[in-house]
C-alpha cells in the first residue's frame, strides 16, 4: 500500500509535466488540425534555455522560465509560418514537416549547447517531507501547482476571452470563422505560440527532475503525445488526465520492470489505444484526420 | 523505350564494375548505402505507396540484424540458417506492429509505431540476450562456396543482387494488382473499400512488405558489419530514414533508393560536420515538404509540366465520346427481392438521421430516392453500403443479412456505388481507377506474388484488356492515362459510374449522379442508367433533378426528416399530399419547376428520340 502510494506520488509530478506537453499538442491540434512532432524538441529547447538563464546568467528560476517561454513561442511562430501553405491540406506532409523541424531543433541544440547534457539543481532548497509515511519532494509540489495553474489559465483563456473564443471557432470550422471576420492565420499562429510556450514550461520544469540533453525531447515528447492520445486528442481535460495516467503508468512500470519500463509503458499504451482509439474524452467528430 | 533499356544496361554494367574504381573505405560506404536503400524501399512501400505511417521501420531493421546476431552467436546457427529464420521473424514483428493500423491511421499510427520502436530499443539495450548496450559482436562471416564474403568488395555483389531483386519485386508489386489496390487505399480508403479492396488485409500487407525489406536489410547489415549495437537502431536514425524517403520521393521506389543512396553518401562526406549535416537535412526535409512534396522523383514531371505550359503545348484534343449501350440481357423473371431495409434507424448523438426507414427493392428495378436536403438519403446509402452501421434495424442484400457487413464484403457480394462528392483515386490514372474495381480477386490471392509471378502478369493482361473495354464503352478511351482531378466535372462523374460498373455489380447505388451535369450530359446519363438496368443490374439512385427521376425511375421513395413519407410510381408520389408539403411547403409547384408533367415528358421525348 505504502509502496503503491509512493509510486503514485512519484508518477503525479512527472504526469503533470506530461500533461503540460500534451496540452500544448492538443491546443495546436484542435486549432489547426496539425500534429506537431517538433513539439517535444521545442520542450527540449525550452529546458536548455531555462537552464542556461538559470545557471549561467543566474536569473531567478521564474524569470529564466519566462525567457524560455518567449524564445520557444517565437520558434513556434516560425514553424507555423513555414508550414502554413500545408494547413488544412495534406495532413501527413505536415506531420513529416514538423519531424523535419524537430531534426533541425536537435541539431541547433547540439550546436549551441554541445553534446554533453547538464543536471539542473532544484530551485527549492526545502528538504522533502513525509506525509503518512510517503516522501514528498517540495519541487514535485511546485511542478504540480504550476501545471494546475496552467490548466486553469488555459481553460480561462479559451472559454472567457475573445481571442480564445475566436480560436475555438477557427478550430471548429476555419471557413466559417473566416467568414465572420476571424483572422484564422493569426489565431493559428497564436495557438502555436501558446503551445510552444507550454512546451517550454514543461521542459523548464522537467529540467531539475531529469537530465537535460538533446535527446530529452524524445522521451518527453513521445510520452506527452501518448498522453494526449490517451486522454483524447484535442481535449484539454483529456490531456491532463492522459498525462497523469501516463506518468503513473511510467512510474509504476519503472518500479516493477526496471529497465524495461519504456517497453511496458508503450505496450500498455498501444493496447489501451487499440481498445479506445478516440481516447477517454475524445470525440470522433473533433478529429480532423 | 530503347533509350530506357540502354540506360538500364549501362546502370547494370556500372553497378558491376563500380567496385574496381573504389577504395576500401568507399566500398564500405556503398555497402551501407545499399542497405539503407533496401530499408527505404520498405518504408516507401508502407508510407508512400500504401499511406501507412510507419515509424517502426528501424525496429524491423533491428529485428533482422539482432535475429541473425542472436541465432548465430547464442544458438550456433550458421549465417544462412539464421538469416532464413530472422527474415520471417521480422515479418511476424511487422504483422504485430501493423495490428494498430486496423484501428487508427495517420498521426495516431505514427505515434503508436514510434512508441513500439522505442519499446524495441528499450528492450535491446536492457536484455541480456541482446548484449545490452554493448551489443553483440562476433557474427560469423556468411559463407558462399568459392567466394570470400569477408571482403567488402565481394560482399558488395551479394548486396547488389539482393537489392536488385528487392527493387524489382517492389516495382512489380507497385505496378500490378496488389500495388494498385494499396495506392487506391492510400488515396481514399473508403472508396477503395467500396470497390472491393479488403482494407484490413491490405493494411497488414503494407506492414508485411515494410518488415520484409527491413528484415532483409538487417540480415545484410549483420553479415557486413558482424556487430550489432542499439545505437544503430535509434529514433534519430529512423528520422534520417524518413528524410531519405521524403527527399527522394515517397511515392516512387526509385526515388526512395536515390534518396537513400544520396543521403548516405552526403552524410559520409560531411561526417566531420555531422551536426551541421543534420541541420542541413532537417532543413531540406522541411523545404521538400513545402515546395516539392513529391520529392526528387517528382521533379522531372513538374519540370515537364512547366515546360508544356510555357510552350503552350496542346495535346491532340481529347473528347468524351458517347456511351455505347450494353447488349441487353434477357429480362429477369419473377423479380426476386434484392435489397431490403427493415426499420433502419441511424442516430448521430442527438440527431436521428434515419427513423425506422423500410425499403424493398426488387431485382431489375430502377428506384429513385428523393427528399429535401438533410432528409437522410445519403445516410441511407451509407448504411446500405456498409459505411455506417445502423443503430437499429436490419439490411439484407441478395438474401443475406448484411446489417454489419463491411463495405468491401458488400462490394464482393455484388454491390457498387458512386459518391455524391466524387471519390476518385486522385493519384491513379483513369484506367487504374477502373482497374481497381475490375479486379475481383481476394487479397489472399497475393500468394502468387511470392511463388508464381507469371500468374500475376497473366491476370494483369486480362484485366487491362477488360479495362479497355469498359473505357471504350463509356467513351473514356481518350482519358485513359489522364489524372482524374484534371478532368472536367462531368467526365469525372462518368468515370465514377464506369468504375462502379467495372465491378459488374448486381446492385448499383448512384448518389446524385446528375449533380452539376449539363443537359446533354443528363441525357447521356439517362441512357447509361437504362442500359445498365437492361443488363440485369438493379439501380437505386438519389437525385434532386426531379425531371430525371420522374422519367427514369419506375418506383420512387420519398424521404423527409429521416422517414419514408411516400413510396410508389412517379405519378402516385407526385400526387401524395405529404410529398407536396414536405417538398414545397406552401409554395407553388410550377415555381419550383417541378413535376409539372411537361418537364418529365420533355426528358422522356428527347430520351426516346434516336440519336
Amino acid at each position: 500500500m505504502q509502496e503503491t502510494l509512493q509510486t503514485l506520488v512519484g508518477g503525479l509530478s512527472l504526469g503533470a509535466v506530461y500533461a503540460l506537453v500534451a496540452m500544448g499538442f492538443s491546443l495546436v491540434y484542435r486549432t489547426m488540425g496539425l500534429v506537431n512532432f517538433a513539439h517535444a524538441d521545442i520542450a527540449m529547447i525550452g529546458a536548455y534555455t531555462a537552464s542556461t538563464f538559470y545557471l549561467t546568467v543566474r536569473l531567478p528560476f521564474a524569470a529564466a522560465m519566462a525567457v524560455a517561454i518567449v524564445v520557444t513561442g517565437a520558434i513556434g511562430l516560425v514553424i507555423e509560418r513555414v508550414l502554413r501553405p500545408l494547413e488544412n491540406k495534406d495532413f501527413d506532409l505536415m506531420l513529416i514537416g514538423t519531424i523535419g523541424f524537430g531534426i533541425v531543433l536537435q541539431a541547433l541544440a547540439i550546436i549551441i549547447w554541445g553534446t554533453t547534457g547538464r543536471a539542473v539543481p532544484s530551485p527549492l532548497d526545502a528538504a522533502p517531507f513525509t506525509v503518512l509515511g510517503i516522501r514528498v519532494r517540495t519541487y514535485d509540489l511546485l511542478v504540480m501547482a504550476v501545471a494546475a495553474l496552467a490548466v486553469v489559465g488555459l481553460g480561462f483563456f479559451l472559454s472567457r476571452t475573445k481571442r480564445g473564443a475566436a480560436m475555438q471557432a477557427a478550430a471548429l470550422d476555419h471557413e466559417a470563422a473566416t467568414a465572420v471576420g476571424i483572422d484564422v492565420g493569426r489565431s493559428n499562429a497564436l495557438a502555436f505560440a501558446i503551445g510552444a510556450g507550454l512546451a517550454a514550461l514543461a521542459g523548464g520544469l522537467v529540467g531539475p527532475m531529469l537530465y537535460v540533453d538533446a535527446s530529452l525531447g524524445g522521451a518527453l515528447g513521445i510520452k506527452g503525445f501518448a498522453a494526449a492520445m490517451l486522454g483524447g486528442f484535442g481535449s484539454i481535460h483529456g490531456a491532463v488526465v492522459g498525462g497523469i495516467a501516463i506518468g503513473v503508468l511510467d512510474s509504476y512500470a519503472a518500479g516493477h520492470f526496471q529497465g524495461y519500463s519504456v517497453l511496458v509503458t508503450f505496450l500498455v499504451f498501444t493496447v489501451a489505444i487499440m481498445i479506445r482509439p478516440m481516447g477517454i474524452f475524445g470525440e470522433r467528430t473533433v478529429s480532423r484526420a | 523505350m530503347k533509350s530506357r533499356s540502354a540506360a538500364l544496361v549501362t546502370l547494370i554494367a556500372g553497378a558491376c564494375v563500380l567496385p574496381y574504381g573504389l577504395g576500401g573505405y568507399t566500398i564500405h560506404v556503398v555497402d551501407i548505402a545499399l542497405i539503407h536503400a533496401l530499408l527505404a524501399i520498405g518504408l516507401g512501400l508502407a508510407m508512400g505507396v500504401s499511406g501507412q505511417i510507419n515509424l517502426a521501420q528501424v525496429a524491423f531493421f533491428g529485428v533482422g540484424a539482432y535475429g541473425v546476431a542472436v541465432l548465430t552467436t547464442h544458438y550456433g546457427y550458421g549465417f544462412w540458417a539464421a538469416a532464413a529464420l530472422a527474415v520471417p521473424a521480422t515479418v511476424a514483428t511487422g504483422l504485430l506492429v501493423g495490428v494498430p493500423a486496423l484501428r487508427m491511421q495517420s498521426h495516431y499510427l505514427g505515434i503508436v509505431t514510434l512508441g513500439l520502436a522505442l519499446g524495441f530499443i528499450n528492450w535491446i539495450t536492457n536484455a541480456r540476450i541482446t548484449g545490452g548496450a554493448d551489443g553483440i559482436s562476433g557474427i560469423p562471416v556468411p559463407t558462399l562456396p568459392g567466394v570470400d564474403l569477408s571482403s567488402e568488395y565481394l560482399y558488395y555483389y551479394l548486396e547488389v543482387a539482393v537489392f536488385a531483386l528487392g527493387l524489382l519485386f517492389g516495382l512489380f508489386v507497385v505496378h500490378t494488382s496488389l500495388g494498385r489496390r494499396l495506392r487506391a487505399m492510400r488515396d481514399d480508403s473508403l472508396a477503395a473499400g467500396a470497390m472491393g479492396a479488403e482494407i484490413p488485409y491490405l493494411r497488414m500487407t503494407a506492414f508485411v512488405l515494410a518488415s520484409l525489406y527491413g528484415g532483409l536489410a538487417g540480415v545484410l547489415y549483420g553479415g557486413l558489419i558482424r556487430y550489432v549495437a542499439p545505437e544503430t537502431f535509434s529514433i534519430g536514425n529512423m528520422f534520417i530514414l524518413l528524410a531519405m524517403v521524403i527527399i527522394g520521393g515517397r511515392r516512387s521506389l526509385v526515388g526512395c533508393v536515390v534518396g537513400a543512396v544520396g543521403l548516405t553518401l552526403v552524410r559520409e562526406w560531411l561526417s566531420d560536420f555531422s551536426t551541421y549535416a543534420q541541420l542541413g537535412y532537417g532543413v531540406v526535409v522541411v523545404l521538400m515538404v513545402v515546395f516539392a512534396p513529391t520529392g526528387l522523383a517528382g521533379i522531372p514531371a513538374r519540370v515537364r509540366d512547366l515546360y508544356r505550359r510555357r510552350a503552350g503545348h496542346h495535346e491532340a484534343r481529347a473528347e468524351l465520346r458517347p456511351f455505347t449501350p450494353y447488349p441487353p440481357a434477357a429480362p429477369a423473371t419473377g423479380q426476386p427481392v434484392l435489397l431490403v431495409a427493415e426499420s433502419v434507424t441511424k442516430q448521430f448523438r442527438g440527431l436521428r438521421a434515419l427513423d425506422a426507414v423500410s425499403l424493398t427493392v426488387r431485382a431489375g428495378e430502377i428506384r429513385g430516392i428523393v427528399g429535401p436536403n438533410g432528409s437522410g438519403k445519403t445516410t441511407l446509402f451509407n448504411v446500405i453500403s456498409g459505411f455506417y452501421r445502423a443503430t437499429s434495424g436490419t439490411v439484407g442484400f441478395a438474401g443475406d443479412d448484411t446489417t454489419t457487413a463491411r463495405p468491401y464484403a458488400l462490394s464482393l457480394a455484388g454491390m457498387a456505388r458512386t459518391f455524391q462528392n466524387l471519390r476518385l483515386f486522385g493519384q491513379l490514372t483513369v484506367r487504374e481507377n477502373v482497374l481497381v474495381a475490375l479486379d475481383r480477386t481476394r487479397t489472399r490471392a497475393i500468394w502468387q506474388y511470392a511463388v508464381w509471378q507469371p500468374g500475376v502478369l497473366a491476370r494483369e493482361r486480362r484485366l487491362r484488356a477488360r479495362a479497355d473495354e469498359v473505357l471504350e464503352r463509356y467513351g473514356l478511351t481518350d482519358f485513359a492515362e489522364a489524372d482524374p482531378a484534371s478532368l472536367p466535372y462531368g467526365i469525372q462523374r462518368r468515370i465514377e459510374i464506369a468504375r462502379a460498373m467495372a465491378a459488374r455489380p448486381r446492385l448499383l447505388l448512384l448518389d446524385e449522379p446528375a449533380a452539376g451535369l449539363n443537359g446533354e450530359e443528363v441525357r447521356q446519363l439517362v441512357r447509361i442508367v437504362r442500359s445498365i438496368r437492361d443488363t440485369g443490374t438493379t439501380v437505386v439512385l438519389i437525385e434532386h433533378n426531379m425531371g430525371l427521376v420522374m422519367s427514369l425511375c419506375e418506383r420512387i421513395t420519398v424521404l423527409s426528416g429521416g422517414r419514408v413519407i411516400a413510396e410508389g410510381t412517379p405519378d402516385e408520389v407526385v400526387a401524395a399530399p405529404e410529398v407536396i408539403e414536405a417538398y414545397l411547403g406552401d409554395s407553388d409547384l410550377t415555381e419550383a419547376g417541378l413535376p409539372q408533367p411537361p418537364t418529365a415528358e420533355e426528358v422522356r421525348r428527347t430520351e426516346e428520340a434516336p440519336s
